[in-house]
């Protein structure tokens, strides 16, 4: 270690605890990777209890290796690709990069090994196919005509409920409401953008931010000045590894800056470390106050008590992006772009990966046919699809016969799957479900954050289930299994212990001939949220 | 007072009161073993989930707060819901009993019936040894519900444990994994006192291997200070000496919370070195046991001769540390007045 480095660097990180984990990524990317001796240095200087820092550093999965490590991503789809292969002397395996359709993907350092490129289309809302370069090109195509001329709040409010628009990073939360329980509140209120996009198969967030970056910036303040979150601070949460989105958006908010538009407000971009739960949003909201990222008990809501206790707006990147397009035409409008007479109004945006000719990042309608999403936009299947995965890990696993389904929450629903992050992974029929389904467990049971017992313990065992039946071998018994999923789904604290049993759940339906090793399924129910 | 439903039958609880609270005072008891009063509601373990009604999910009775009308629950599933948690934990509980302490992990699972269907192939933790003489630690006892570091930050506000890591990995360690002795630790045993499954232990020889459960306690005041921290002394019943001192949270001076001579430093009492009557040093040098009569005589007549010779400034009077403050107002007051001296001095002070 650089002692000298050291102390130059420690002079001009802040003391306040909230900049924990930005001082510690500084460290990291300034000095080198976290060893005790530097987190005790750092602890020292933030005066912050050694233990304090320890807990912090080893929660994140990025503190303790260089900045110019090489990391390979081996989560489902790029494990269906061949992604283990890539593992070489020295890699770290990462569960999930957010490139899904570059699989198998590899980073090293910052950088995506054999670059990346972007399949989309021009969708009303979003308009991915035209980038942005600078915040000129933003405002000819119509922008920051919104922030010139701000709409009361009630009126933003009317035209959201108008549009249906609801939360796209997987939970589906009507967003007016949300913004009308904030703005409920007494202020100060926080507004904060989650960009921890880490749900595997999903990268439409990353393309909003590398693409339309202004767009987002746009839409946060607008929230922000909507809310009355003036005198307060914006901050936008992003995962580490999207380097790109990182630079194009802080290329943007100077831009913004620059251009007098930040004037009153605050916005800052806070750099995750590599944990998939910070994007849970209460783990994140720990996470940026400087403690480990493990979600807190729900009520209250982070919209009551949100950062440092304040109420709190958080939404997802896409979500947010789709804001200006509904307040400039309507919610109305918006919401015709889907089919709103079936309770699917709006667009959104689908990752569409792994076995299809064109993998991308598509804006479709809400409620589209998942055979018409991948001929219409992906440009086909490839060879003979196995298992398909609708929506992120814990949305569940369709049959290819369920190829003409509806996406819609009610159409899964009864195929036990979610709409979730609208993630579609297709996979080819030589990648076994069980080896999908170990994968996925081994997913989340490495991403607990280990508050809680049946997320902690429930999904260590479910992967062992699942790898001792690759064996033919039952490691517990059917009626055991269904009992700890029910454990997990109704006493998890959060969304990831919760939702885990899904896509069990659905192998079990899906092939029972799998699980024959494991005894004759129970009667009754299982239990539902 | 407010009125709220539980298992079917009328209960009050005070405003804001715990679940957990207000269930045992209506005679149901709820299972918890991340909790503790001293600590901020966790609701980790989960063990303690009922059902409320109007609630999706149960809700953990160490976390929820009763309100007026509630209608809770502890039977439908949440007799099985324990059940299984217990399993889960069981699973990896690969050591239950590594120094004594009581293990309630172990007790509820009997309670319950519940056993491991299976050992977690990743339940192995590695090892840790601390070269520190008093206290041990056994990782495959730890079920990480995390009071022990939630006491040392709330409680002491200290940086001894951590909990490290996240998924299979994680686990509690002293900072860093260093010896507590080179931590900020100051081994007052805290972490072992509020661990339920005995995880954290006493590494003392005498008495390893009695169950604290066999032995037998009496309660007392602790000698070392003036504070007055009540403790129980652990009596082996078979040797009849002390093997350890724990102490409770409802004791009023310290709310079961010790320090390191408190908890650990008992040995003299069995010393052989320890004095348990006044001696007198006689002409021919040596000690002569004495009655305290005499030995106080023996005493005033030195200090006597030490002022006729040299004045009474000649005299010092140093106070123990053990001494409270009256005990203190009566030392100063017998060097002012009755020895008539100014130089009276405790080491508390340096």
């Amino acid at each position: 270690m650089d002692v000298l480095r050291l102390a130059t660097v420690l002079e001009t990180l802040p003391r306040e605890r909230t900049r924990l984990l930005d001082n510690l990524g500084r460290l990291r990317r300034e000095v080198g990777p976290i060893t005790p001796e530097l987190s005790d240095a750092l602890a020292d200087h933030m005066r912050l209890r050694h233990g304090d820092v320890h807990e912090v550093t080893s929660f994140y999965s990025f503190l303790q290796v260089p900045v110019d490590a090489v990391r390979v991503c081996t989560g489902p789809v790029c494990d269906s690709r061949g992604g283990r292969e890539q593992l070489g002397a020295g890699a770290i395996e990462v569960p999930c990069l957010g490139h899904c359709e570059l699989a198998p993907v590899v980073l090293h350092g910052d950088e995506v090994v054999g670059g990346v490129t972007y399949s989309t289309n021009d969708g009303a809302s979003l308009g991915l196919a035209r980038r942005d370069e600078t915040l000129a090109d933003y405002e000819r195509r119509g922008g920051l005509a919104l922030l010139r001329e701000p709409l009361a709040l009630e009126r933003i409010v009317a035209e959201l409920s108008a549009s249906g628009l609801s939360g796209y990073g997987g939970a589906g939360f009507p967003t007016w409401r949300k913004w009308e329980a904030v703005a409920a509140e007494a202020g100060p209120r926080y507004v904060i953008v989650n960009a921890d996009e880490g749900e595997p198969g999903t990268i439409k967030d990353r393309y909003v931010m590398e693409l339309r970056p202004h767009l987002l910036v746009e839409a946060t303040l607008l929230a922000a000045r909507a809310l009355g979150a003036m005198e307060a601070y914006t901050y936008i949460y992003i995962r580490e590894e999207y380097a790109t989105a990182r630079a194009r958006l802080t290329a943007a908010i100077e831009e913004f800056r620059a251009a007098g538009l930040l004037e009153g407000l605050s916005l800052d971009l806070v750099v995750g470390a590599g944990a998939y739960i910070c994007g849970e949003e209460t783990a994140m909201l720990e996470s940026m106050e400087g403690r480990r990222g493990m979600p807190r008990l729900k009520p209250p809501f982070p919209s009551q008590v949100g950062y440092l206790g304040r109420p709190t707006l958080i939404q997802n990147v896409e979500t947010l992006a789709h804001v200006p397009a509904i307040l400039r035409n309507g919610g109305d409008w918006w919401a015709g772009l889907g089919s709103p007479a079936t309770g699917s109004p709006g667009v959104r945006l689908w990752s569409v990966t792994g076995a299809v000719a064109r993998p991308g990042c598509y804006e479709a309608p809400n409620g589209i046919v998942l055979r018409e999403l991948i001929d219409g936009y992906a440009a086909g299947l490839v060879g003979e699809p196995g298992a398909i995965v609708p929506g992120g890990a814990a949305s569940g696993i369709l049959p290819p016969a369920a190829l003409d389904v509806p996406l819609t929450r009610e159409a899964l629903t009864e195929w036990g799957c979610g709409v979730g992050s609208a993630a579609v992974q297709v996979f080819p029929k030589s990648y076994a479900p069980l080896r999908l389904l170990a994968e996925t467990m081994r997913f989340f049971a490495e991403e607990s954050c280990q508050k809680c017992t049946p997320c902690r313990i429930g999904n260590r065992a479910l992967h062992h289930v699942c790898e001792e039946l690759e064996h033919g071998r039952a490691a517990m018994s059917r009626r055991q299994v269904e009992e700890w999923l029910d454990a997990m789904t109704l006493t998890s604290i959060c969304g990831l212990g919760q939702a885990a049993p899904y896509p069990v759940r659905n192998a079990f339906e899906r092939w029972p001939e799998l699980f024959a090793p494991l005894g004759p399924a129970t009667l009754g129910e299982p239990a539902s949220a | 007072m407010i009125e709220f439903t539980l298992d079917g039958r009328p209960a009050s609880a005070q405003e804001d009161e715990l679940l957990v609270h207000a269930a045992a005072r209506n005679g149901v008891f709820v299972p918890t073993l991340c909790h503790d009063d001293k600590l901020d509601p966790y609701g980790g373990c989960r063990m303690c989930v009922v059902g409320v009604e109007g609630s999706s999910r149960p809700l953990p009775a160490c976390a929820t707060r009763v309100s007026a009308g509630m209608v809770v629950s502890t039977n439908s599933n949440v007799p099985q819901l324990r059940k299984t948690l217990t399993e889960m934990l069981l699973s990896e509980h690969l050591n239950a009993n590594p120094g004594g302490r009581p293990n309630e992990l172990v007790d509820l699972a009997r309670e319950l019936g519940a056993e491991a269907p299976l050992v977690l192939p990743d339940a192995k933790r590695e090892p840790y040894a601390d070269r520190n003489r008093l206290m041990g630690y056994e990782p495959d006892t730890c079920i990480l519900c995390n009071r022990c570091v939630r006491y040392t930050q709330e409680v002491m506000q200290c940086s001894a444990l951590s909990l490290e890591g996240r998924g299979p990995e994680a686990r509690i360690v002293p900072t860093w994994e260093r010896s507590w002795l080179d931590t900020e630790c100051e081994l007052c045993g805290g972490c072992l006192s509020v661990c339920p499954t005995g995880a954290i232990y006493e590494k003392f020889l005498e008495g390893a291997g009695v169950e604290e459960r066999q032995l037998e306690q009496t309660k007392t005041t602790c000698t070392f200070c003036g504070v007055g921290c009540q403790i129980d002394l652990n009596v082996d019943p078979e040797t009849k000496r002390i093997v350890k001192v724990t102490s409770k949270p409802e004791y009023v001076s310290n709310e079961g919370d010790l320090c390191v001579k408190g908890r650990f430093s008992f040995n003299f009492v069995h010393h052989p070195d320890r004095l348990t009557e006044p001696l007198v040093r006689g002409e021919d040098g040596e000690l002569h046991p004495a009655t305290w009569e005499a030995a106080l005589a023996a005493a005033a007549d030195g200090l006597k001769g030490v002022i006729r010779r040299h004045s009474a400034q000649a005299i010092g009077v140093l106070a123990s540390a053990r001494l409270t403050n009256e005990e203190n107002y009566l030392i100063q007051k017998l060097a002012r007045i009755g020895l008539g001296t100014n130089s009276v001095h405790s080491c508390e002070a340096t």
